[in-house]
């Protein structure tokens, strides 16, 4: 017999009701369904099922956010590097950047679960998936400077006031990720906006730097070469080659990731595409006002697309199928306004550079809504059954 | 012939189709008459264990109507009388003799049939025990003799999707057949046959009596898929529908005013093809299902039937009967795999690449989860429903909005379920929620 299962076994009644960790079965529970995936005989029609299931579901999730994951670490090792004035090779720059950047990620995990794990051994119900995911995408939304305690904090606020008081995955109303990213965001706003400290240049200081989204040109020169001249290329937006926060920085990655979740149909595409419309024709419109030369409204879509955390927003965020409508075209109307607004934001409000964040969590507030007009016209479309 | 278009629904290529060879099965010892396929009936006993019943004789009666009666399909003694929990009855079981004595009712001729006025017709056939084989959406009951039907549709294919094929349930009964639908006419002028499109090769005797072609994906053959693709306004809902055997055993019963007590069977387990079977109604399903391995669940439909106990016998309703192996037990790391041989309709495994046949077994595949909203119910109900809302209304108890949603256009084929990624019991959830409207509203 498999030897891992044989510890299971063994283990079993202690965290069975009878047993002394009760309390504690739920992390049993995880754990040996992690290592062994339960399949129980079905007692109710329909006798057969599909393989889909939410580990599946959330793995796949996960899959998609290595891209962006691998090229962060990387990224941030190589911004250090570029801080201090060396040019790091493929490697050590990877390692230096995983050194900064898997603590911040364990830390959002262990913090994260301990939450997960109260409230399931408070109301005796299983562990669910969907933690994997915000634990992950948590860690991606901040920059590598991030001190450790903020992350524990944001991810506590996350679960706790995003998720778990609403009744737990499937109830929460917010997308707990970015719940924890708004939090941090607003109670630690040094550490949070505006400039991001590039990891590690400087053992006790760091560097500072404007991200791209809060360069506006002076002098009516063009946006474009001042964001050039700062090292914010066109390519090096898209490419991610940028300082930033740790996940959102490479525009391609996120569309690496935004590719598989749409091709598995894990992700909704509508919301995907409609955001991308969205933004195009916001950033369309804004470009085509007079008198805005040399500030974002002048910057026109690929700009607006490939900076700052917009795609890593619409493709991994907005996708969340919790917080967003579950209607089809809710999910058109919804990605297609977070786009609008993140341009409305990052143009016209001088207070935030960037928008994705507030644009996602506003339209998650209005998705009940969207999937009430649109239950309201499919009813009046149905002959009546009654 | 009309056609009706269907784009969502069960499209994994199963193994295990049935051939098309017809083999007759020995006479068996026991016959039963199950209780529990038969919906809504609150059943009442009119034999007692010991008694002795000829073919025809009437077991038991529904006491909402106590003249709807289910009669024995073979002469013998009523060995034992089965009781679940709460005195539920389950099913009557009666040992065969030799022979067959029929209760002899009167005949009627296709001359005759206009001279009938339909109520006498109904009290007929509802005392031959063959009324019930014509029942009612959207609650599927037995019909309502008292109403008028705005349509029946006759569904020459089964519940599953290797029930019986139609063309050879219905080989030289064509006549039969015909004459049903006449009998059917008395009732409704509106008639529809509907067929399934690759059943039609073999059905091509009887391709003048079809009027609808239905697409190959399941459930589109169900008769509330067919009335939800067909209607065209509200009082449609109340539609009638009946089975192709039902539909000929009415018009021999009819003809010969005698029960008749033959039914054609398949049996679908893994790879195997195994040939049509003619048997008595009510067999033992050991007989049919022969061996099988240990943990394997025996159903009458994969999506929408019931668990068949292996000493149970075959229901009034019953055709089909599916072995489903139990799983090989919990998988190492089973949801990192890549997944080649794991079917599924989402393209979350590789298997999705590849036009195969597979097999499915009798189990979850994971556990319960709350809802996440993804949709997959909806992709996948072949009436335009979103299960996911329905579910939510029917749990916060609110019944008003589930209708409002189409709750009784479900047609129970049971796709939310299978396809739900978070193991949610949808079907059982929508049908308890239209069984217990249709409940209150008979009162």
């Amino acid at each position: 017999m498999n030897p891992i299962k044989k510890i299971f076994e063994l283990l079993e009644y202690d965290f069975s009701d009878a047993g002394k960790f009760a309390k504690l079965g739920p992390l049993f529970d995880a754990t040996k369904t992690f290592f062994f995936l339960p399949s129980p005989k079905t007692g109710l029609g329909p006798f057969i099922r599909d393989h889909l299931d939410l580990k599946r579901y959330m793995s796949v999730v996960l899959l998609s956010l290595m891209p962006v994951l691998f090229f962060g670490m990387y990224n941030t090792g190589y911004q250090s590097g570029l801080a201090r004035g060396e040019t790091l090779d493929v490697w050590t720059a990877f390692l230096s950047g995983a050194w900064v950047v898997l603590p911040i990620i364990i830390v959002s995990y262990g913090v994260g679960f301990f939450w997960e794990i109260l409230f399931a051994a408070i109301r005796r119900h299983p562990i669910s998936e969907g933690f994997l995911v915000t634990g992950m995408l948590f860690p991606l939304t901040l920059p590598p400077t991030i001190p450790l305690w903020q992350v524990a904090m944001g991810i506590s606020f996350g679960v706790v006031i995003g998720k778990e008081i609403f009744g737990g995955t499937g109830r929460n109303i917010l997308n707990p990720a970015l719940t924890a990213r708004a939090f941090v965001f607003f109670s630690y706003p040094v550490t949070m906006s505006g400039n991001v400290w590039v990891a590690g240049a400087d053992a006790v200081d760091g560097i500072t730097g404007a991200t791209a989204l809060a360069v506006n040109a002076e002098g009516g020169s063009s946006l474009f070469s001042t964001l050039s001249d700062q090292g914010f290329s066109l390519s090096n937006l898209f490419f991610g080659f940028v300082p930033g926060s740790i996940g959102e920085t490479s525009a391609l990655c996120c569309l690496i990731g935004a590719a598989i979740l749409m091709v598995t149909r894990i992700g909704n595409y509508r919301i995907i595409l409609g955001g991308i419309a969205g933004l195009f024709i916001t950033a369309l419109l804004f470009y085509f006002l007079p008198g805005t030369r040399g500030t974002w409204a002048d910057a026109g879509p690929l700009y607006h697309l490939c900076a700052g955390g917009f795609l890593f927003g619409v493709a991994f965020m907005a996708t969340d199928p919790v917080s967003a409508p579950g209607t089809d075209p809710g999910r058109w109307i919804y990605g297609f306004l977070i786009g609008f607004l993140t341009v409305i934001l990052r143009v016209a409000n001088p207070a935030f550079a960037e928008g994705v964040m507030l644009a996602i969590l506003f339209m998650n507030v209005f998705a009940p809504l969207l999937d009430h007009l649109v239950l309201k016209h499919r009813i009046s479309k149905r002959i009546p059954n009654v | 012939m009309e056609k009706i278009h269907l784009s969502k629904g069960f499209t994994l290529k199963l193994a295990g189709l049935p051939d098309t060879s017809v083999i007759r099965l020995p006479r068996p010892a026991t016959v039963g008459v199950s209780a529990l396929d038969i919906p809504h009936i609150r059943p009442k006993l009119l034999v007692k264990e010991k008694d002795r019943v000829k073919t025809g004789t009437p077991l038991f009666c529904d006491k909402r109507d106590t003249s709807i009666h289910y009669v024995s399909p073979g002469t013998g003694t009523v060995k034992k009388i089965v009781f679940g929990r709460r005195r539920r009855l389950l099913e009557v079981v009666i040992s065969l003799d030799a022979m067959d004595t029929f209760v002899e009712f009167d005949p009627v001729s296709s001359k005759d049939l206009s001279q009938i006025p339909s109520g006498e017709l109904a009290d007929h056939l509802k005392k031959g025990g063959l009324w019930q084989t014509l029942r009612q959406l959207p609650a599927r009951d037995t019909a309502d003799s008292a109403a008028t039907p705005p349509l029946i549709i006759v569904c020459l294919n089964g519940n599953d999707i290797f029930s019986p094929h139609p063309g050879l349930v219905l080989q030289d009964k064509i006549r039969q057949f015909e004459f049903g639908l006449s009998v059917l006419k008395r009732f409704c002028d509106r008639v529809i046959v509907a067929a399934r499109t690759n059943s039609l090769a073999l059905l091509a005797p009887a391709k003048h009596l079809i009027t609808l072609a239905v697409p190959d994906i399941y459930p589109a053959w169900d008769p509330g898929t067919i009335l939800y693709h067909i209607k065209k306004e509200a009082k449609e809902n109340a539609a009638w529908y009946i089975g192709a055997e039902g539909l000929v055993r009415m018009a021999q019963f009819l003809e010969t005013g005698r029960y008749p007590v033959d039914t054609m069977v398949t049996v679908t387990r893994g790879n195997d093809k195994k040939p049509h079977m003619l048997t008595r109604q009510g067999s033992p399903v050991r007989l049919l299902a022969g061996n099988f391995p240990p943990g394997s669940l025996i159903t009458t439909g994969r999506l929408n039937g019931r668990i068949k106990d292996p000493d149970a016998h075959l229901g009034f309703f019953e055709n089909t009967l599916n072995i489903l192996p139990d799983a090989q037990g919990d998988e190492m790391f089973g949801f990192m795999r890549p997944g080649l041989n794991k079917p599924t309709v989402s393209k979350a495994f590789l298997s999705c690449l590849f036009n195969r046949e597979v097999q499915l077994d009798g189990t979850l595949h994971g556990e319960e989860r709350a809802c996440i909203n993804c949709s997959y119910c909806e992709n996948i109900c072949p009436v335009d429903l979103m299960p996911n809302f329905i579910m939510k209304a029917l749990v916060g108890d609110d019944i008003e909005e589930a209708l409002e949603l189409g709750l009784l256009d479900c047609s129970r084929c049971g796709l939310c379920s299978f396809t739900c990624p978070s193991k949610i019991e949808l079907t059982r959830i929508l049908s308890r929620g239209m069984d217990a409207h249709h409940k209150d509203k008979q009162g």
